[in-house]
């Protein structure tokens, strides 16, 4: 009985997500060590960690999708922020109702991702090379939607005069908070993402699929697993999330800004990573990226909190990038 | 059915206008306009892009100027190139923002020494071979804001510093100047009891903000070393519910950033860092005429706040 419980233990302790649990333990407990007179044991820093991840977490559903397919998505940054200067122009300037704009900078986004997806997948480009050319088409798209400016409720009429409208009411939505004021409507946005990332990979055939190519893709092929359309299944996932850490990310700087989000990609991918999820593809899941976007999270509040020099966390966070990965490969 | 010779012939003497030297020396009547050539950095920045915008603006009000910009796009090497071009082009006078100074000293000096005068805004390049240098100064700038935030503190609170970039030379100077008006050391009651780096980044800011709002309370002012970033900080203390516990400002004061957030009554203040647009025209047509100008021309800034900005802010000399 008791060895039974001590063997299954030590069978949980070596699976990947076990690891990835202990190295945001370890984080939470650097946490508690520095914890900035106390300011850690307040939940509001823990939802103010929540909020500020958000974004990162969104964009990191998708990329973990990606990743499993064998693949990278550079483009979300760029995806980004074009969805945030396209929501706030559709919302602002153009005073389009909340739900048409969300609809239609969603589906952009997922048109984006799925044209990235098809160049991978019929086209036959490498994923870095289709989503670097994504992330800066985007971005150059992006400033054309704005027009190389900030999209703000400081509104210019046609005729040249200026005025200040009211911000729609779905920016504030976004950016408010339930649950008593414990939670960011962001942070429950980023774990319906992280839910639906979840069904697919794990309970739908597409995810099944996404698992098969990304760990073999020619074998995948000849046991009748339709290749093309799972990848770009994966991208139009990514470039959907793209676009609503998009609207989430206007929301929060109530504007749409074409230079938001630089990037943030990499966020995204060191996220996935640390999480246990590796870049070669075929395995991995949502659950360990969560965990890796909590990590992160931690690590940059902790940082953040104690005021620590820019240069600081920048080599710390290159460390313990490095530190989390070999923690995650220590035993098979 | 046009003539085919005569429109060949058109459209060649038309190119050959448009290339070589054969344009040098415009009389600078609204029929032969003077042509001035501006190099921006980059348009990524609305800071720049407002540079621009100034520059525009003046040289509608003459007739006798047509600009020609450039956007080197944050590359050196781009712009380096778009300066020999415009004096193969025969502009009569160059504008340069320069994104650096190194790379592009050698090509400002090649086209200063070929006669065309040259203004350097913001940025400055190596030497003296240009023509004039105009530019703001970010420790004034920061001394104001800071001198202004201990007069309305009364000489006694607690100070949270957003900074810019800090390997950079305005997120430098804006931390060195303000600290040098706020004077803690002759004012023991003034703070800085955070101070974050938020790189010019309105989602940093707000990051950085939550932090000190969980750290400190109260908190009397936040002095944030951009315009965005002050927004960025009022965001984060707005939900936190203590936006009215604090002042803001920030610097940069562009017309549709900086100064629509007092209007709105989101700042408190900000400070004008001047793009020098107007101030470049102004000049250009000095040179143009032949004036001798100064070698060096350094902006004096402006303060908004509620009462004033309507107005279009207060000089401060």
């Amino acid at each position: 009985m008791n060895r039974g419980v001590s063997s299954r233990l030590r069978r949980f302790l070596a699976t990947p997500f076990a690891r990835a649990l202990l190295a945001l333990l370890l984080m939470v407990g650097l946490g508690i060590a520095f914890n900035a007179d106390g300011a850690f044991f307040r939940w509001s820093v823990h939802r103010d960690m929540l909020r500020q991840v958000s974004v990162y977490g969104i964009l990191a559903c998708g990329m973990t999708v990606v990743i499993v397919s064998a693949g990278i998505d550079l483009s979300v940054s760029s995806v980004l922020a074009l969805s945030a200067v396209t929501f706030a122009t559709l919302t602002l300037p153009m005073g389009w109702g909340a739900t048409t704009a969300i609809l239609a900078v969603l589906a952009a986004g997922a048109a984006l991702g799925s044209l990235s997806g098809f160049l991978v997948a019929r086209m036959r480009i490498q994923p870095f090379i289709v989503t670097l050319a994504m992330m800066v088409f985007a971005r150059g798209l992006a400033k054309v939607v704005s027009g190389g400016k900030k999209v703000t409720n400081y509104v210019l009429a046609p005729d040249g005069s200026s005025q200040v409208v009211d911000l729609p009411r779905v920016f504030e939505l976004i950016d408010s908070r339930v649950l008593g004021g414990n939670l960011s409507i962001v942070t429950v946005v980023f774990l319906a993402c992280v839910a639906l990332t979840w069904v697919v990979l794990e309970r739908l055939r597409v995810g099944r699929h996404i698992y098969a190519v990304g760990g073999n893709a020619e074998a995948a092929r000849l046991s009748g697993v339709p290749v093309g359309r799972t990848l770009v299944a994966a991208y139009a996932l990514s470039g959907l999330f793209a676009a609503v850490a998009g609207i989430c990310q206007a929301a929060q700087e109530t504007q749409g800004d074409p230079e938001t989000g630089m990037g943030y990609e990499l966020d995204a991918i060191a996220m996935v990573v640390i999480g246990g999820t590796p870049l070669t593809g075929g395995k991995g899941s949502v659950t360990l990226t969560l965990v890796g976007v909590l990590t992160i999270g931690y690590l940059q509040k902790i940082l953040s909190l104690n005021a620590a020099p820019e240069a600081t966390r920048l080599m710390l966070t290159g460390v313990i990038i490095v530190c989390a990965v070999l923690f995650q490969r220590g035993r098979k | 059915m046009p003539n085919r010779p005569v429109l060949i012939l058109g459209l060649t003497l038309a190119l050959a206008s448009c290339v070589g030297d054969g344009g040098r020396g415009h009389a600078g009547t609204p029929d032969d306009p003077f042509v001035i050539g501006m190099s921006q950095a980059n348009l990524g920045e609305p800071w720049r892009v407002q540079m621009d915008a100034d520059v525009r603006a003046a040289a509608e009000a003459h007739a006798n100027l047509r600009v020609i910009f450039k956007d080197a796009q944050n590359n050196s090497l781009t712009q380096r190139a778009q300066v020999e071009e415009l004096v193969e082009q025969g502009v009569d006078l160059i504008i340069i923002s320069p994104k650096e100074a190194a790379p592009l000293t050698g090509p400002v000096a090649a086209a200063y020494r070929a006669g065309i005068p040259v203004i350097v805004l913001d940025r400055e390049v190596q030497g003296d071979e240009y023509t004039t240098f105009i530019g703001a100064d970010n420790v004034r700038i920061g001394r104001e804001a800071g001198r202004w935030i201990r007069e309305a503190l009364g000489g006694k609170g607690k100070i949270v510093e957003l900074k810019g970039l800090m390997t950079s030379t305005p997120g430098q100077d804006r931390n060195q100047g303000f600290l040098e008006g706020l004077d803690p050391a002759a004012n023991p009651g003034l703070e800085v009891v955070f101070s974050g780096e938020m790189e010019w980044l309105e989602p940093n800011a707000r990051t950085e903000m939550e932090s000190a709002l969980a750290t400190h309370d109260p908190i009397d002012v936040v002095y944030a070393h951009n315009d965005p970033g002050a927004h960025g900080a009022w965001l984060a203390a707005r939900a936190a519910g203590r936006e009215e516990e604090m002042l803001f400002v920030g610097i940069d004061a562009l017309p549709h950033e900086g100064q629509q957030y007092v209007a709105q009554g989101i700042l408190d203040a900000t400070f004008l860092y001047p793009t020098g647009g107007a101030e470049a025209i102004d000049l250009a047509l000095r040179i143009l005429a032949g004036e001798q100008v100064p070698k060096r021309i350094t902006l004096g800034t402006r303060i908004f706040t509620a009462e004033n900005v309507a107005r279009g802010g207060d000089p401060i000399e």
